[in-house]
């Protein structure tokens, strides 16, 4: 066996990592061979129409003969009931909130995305660690410990970041159902004014969003588009993924 | 005084979790760690800030030693809990593997699922089970001792024996804060 040493990564998570690859300290027990799923992760902040989208591209790509499963921010059937209590009860602090998105990234990662991606399915995913690295950014959460807490997150295929601007997207929540209290960050005692506070708010993730656009490889698209315009690009851009040969070589051949 | 797993936030989905057996190490390890920040920012720091002395039954080395004994990364789990505050003074109440399964066995009939390791699938004799999952606990609390300077008291012994040691250490500890604060009070 070999001692431990307690040494700080520093790099934490490996922003340019192979896709199927875990972006940092691994899980141990669940070594990730190539297996031959996908992760299409479909990021973006409220109000750019992913589930719209995510349905669409669903069923076009079962059409076509893949198998599709479909996952989504803070849906594990663990974690679920938990993280609603909490949200209505206003005492969750931001570590709390952290560590209560990992924990249900956690269980739906190794109950739903890796038996897919070892089934051979391609997972779309309703979000994934980026909505959480963007709301602990936001909050002021140690960037190092998140960065190293999320390790153990699967490095998805291809991730798509639908972007809209600020005014957009304040319509669009205020149109759908109106402010609530975190998506307004009034935890973050921004001020009184539930809109100003929603602004402030908004505004701040979409910066954060936009500095981890490099770091994560995102395929930006802008989605004031129309929907169906939206979901062509989106379609052309996965079909072209999809028809590619594998990118083993390829991927091996710039590793030093 | 604050017990470990005892977070009313975490206690719902963690109850789920065991009830059903459908805790990965991982998210046994996350849901603990949940518990224990809910636990440190509301029970833990204010009495610190107050003056107030904290003890604690378990840490986060329990973390360390069990989440690692179920084959999650070593260094992850010492990452994920940097957040949490040095004691200052942590002690380890060491017990030979025997020791610990007979007062175990002896306390009730049935081990619990995840006390007994047997999500490991290691055996499916609870007894066995507990016995390989405890003995990889212990040996990563070992490792603990010199990496984080834990003050180890043998368990082995009698309560009162014990005790004895444990006072004496604590003492020892709370001495020489007092020395501080009377060489303050001279300046």
């Amino acid at each position: 066996m070999t001692t431990s040493t307690p040494t700080t990564s520093p790099d934490p998570m490996d922003g340019g990592a192979k896709p199927g690859s875990y972006y940092g300290n691994p899980i141990p027990y669940l070594p990730m061979d190539v297996y031959p799923g996908k992760i299409i992760a479909i990021e973006g902040t409220d109000g750019v129409g992913r589930s719209t989208q995510i349905f669409l591209l669903r069923e076009w790509l079962e059409v076509q003969g893949y198998g599709v499963v479909e996952t989504g921010w803070t849906r594990s059937e663990l974690m679920q009931p938990t993280i609603e209590l909490a949200k209505a009860s206003n005492t969750l602090n931001k570590l709390t909130f952290q560590l209560l998105y990992a924990t249900d990234f956690a269980d739906r990662l190794e109950k739903e995305i890796i038996p897919a991606l070892k089934a051979g399915f391609i997972v779309l995913s309703d979000r994934y660690i980026y909505t959480a690295l963007a709301r602990a950014g936001v909050r002021g959460v140690d960037k190092t410990w998140v960065r190293n807490l999320y390790g153990f997150a699967i490095v998805p295929h291809l991730i798509f970041y639908l972007r809209i601007d600020e005014k957009t997207l304040i319509r669009r929540v205020l149109q759908a159902r109106g402010m609530d209290y975190w998506e307004s960050g009034m935890d973050m005692k921004l001020g009184d004014d539930i809109y100003e506070s929603f602004r402030a708010y908004q505004r701040s993730l979409l910066k954060e969003y936009a500095s981890m656009a490099d770091e994560f490889n995102f395929r930006v698209l802008d989605a004031r588009r129309k929907v169906d315009v939206l979901q062509d690009e989106l379609r052309r851009q996965i079909g072209a993924f999809l028809a590619e040969p594998e990118p083993v070589a390829r991927v091996e051949a710039t590793t030093p | 005084m604050t017990e470990w797993n005892s977070s009313a936030l975490v206690k719902a989905a963690t109850k789920t979790g065991k009830k059903k057996n459908a805790l990965t190490p991982m998210t046994f390890s996350l849901l603990h760690a949940t518990d224990f920040a809910d636990r440190l920012l509301y029970n833990i720091i204010p009495p610190l800030k107050a003056g107030m002395i904290v003890l604690a039954d378990r840490y986060a080395y329990t973390a360390f030693s069990r989440d690692t004994a179920r084959g999650v990364d070593r260094k992850w789990v010492r990452e994920l809990y940097s957040f949490a505050v040095k004691p200052d003074l942590a002690v380890y109440f060491r017990v030979p593997i025997e020791v610990s399964t007979e007062r175990l066995l002896a306390r009730r009939v049935k081990l619990k699922f995840y006390e007994a390791g047997m999500d490991m699938g290691w055996s499916t004799n609870a007894v066995e089970s507990f016995r390989l999952f405890q003995g990889k606990v212990l040996d990563e609390y070992d490792r603990l001792v010199d990496e984080f300077g834990l003050s180890v008291i043998a368990a082995s012994g009698s309560i009162t024996e014990q005790q004895r040691t444990f006072r004496k250490l604590v003492s020892e500890h709370l001495e020489i804060k007092d020395d501080n604060e009377y060489t303050d009070d001279l300046a």
